[in-house]
């Protein structure tokens, strides 16, 4: 019988997070041939803004974020199902994982395709739009 | 109850701790990046990055990394290519590998902390 806050039984889960790994795997070759290697320097605002002009720079980051964000969170739920008993904080805590996931997929994809993405940690100026 | 630990529950407590490491370096670097907006508040936050400490945290990003990258790939091959049986020996094999890469990749980075990023990649 299924508990509540258990969900399924997590092969699909189980088998997925060696495709995503498999995913970034690749990811992580191409993030240090393109970027510590061939484009080894200083890191600032200009050439990381210039890079993520091209769409396929674009297209390949925004897949790094979706695959590692998927593949922590998984990583984080399996910790949890092996530490969290009680079903309703089993369920808290998955839930928090997913709410925190989709607020870091939102923040990183508005980096990404040049909208202004919010900064979890920084305090606003007064006055100031928290969006700004 | 004792724990006997060995090479294979070692292996998969690592990955663990390994994995929540990203996990949270994953979450700063989503949020340091989103600066982007901000050129000037970006580059300080760069230049800020740049400080000896996180030039040293940064060579344990890079053990981290490889470790869960290098350990994926054996839980793949246990997993999918029949490499249980032979699961300890794998596990040294892309130890000796592991450590090869960790060497060539933080050399270079200890040296940009040392003489800064004019200093160049060492040329093998």
């Amino acid at each position: 019988m299924r508990q509540p806050g258990i969900g399924s039984g997590g092969a699909f889960d189980w088998f997925f997070q060696r495709i995503t790994g498999v995913v970034l795997f690749a990811a992580l070759v191409l993030h240090f041939l393109f970027l510590h290697y061939l484009n080894a320097g200083q890191v600032d605002a200009q050439g990381v803004w210039d890079r993520l002009q091209h769409p396929f720079w674009k297209t390949v980051d925004l897949l790094f974020l979706a695959t590692a964000i998927y593949h922590g969170a998984q990583g984080v739920i399996m910790n949890i199902r092996d530490y969290f008993h009680k079903p309703f904080w089993r369920l808290v805590a998955v839930s928090a994982v997913w709410v925190i996931g989709l607020g870091l997929l939102l923040a990183g994809a508005m980096t990404i395709i040049n909208l202004r993405a919010p900064n979890f940690f920084r305090i606003p100026a007064p006055g100031e739009h928290p969006l700004n | 109850m004792r724990y006997r630990v060995k090479t294979g529950m070692a292996a998969w407590l690592l990955h663990r701790i390994t994995g929540l490491g990203l996990v949270v370096y994953l979450i700063l670097h989503i949020n340091v990046i989103s600066s982007l907006h901000d050129p000037a508040g970006f580059n300080k936050v760069m230049a800020f990055l740049g400080s000896p400490l996180f030039r040293f945290l940064e060579i344990g990003l890079l053990a981290f990394v490889l470790y869960h990258a290098i350990n994926g790939i054996r839980v793949i091959w246990v997993d999918f290519f029949g490499g249980s049986a032979q699961q300890a020996k794998i596990f040294w094999v892309l130890a000796v590998v592991g450590l090869i890469i960790f060497i060539l990749g933080a050399i270079p980075m200890i040296q940009h902390g040392v003489h800064g990023l004019d200093a160049g990649f060492i040329h093998w």
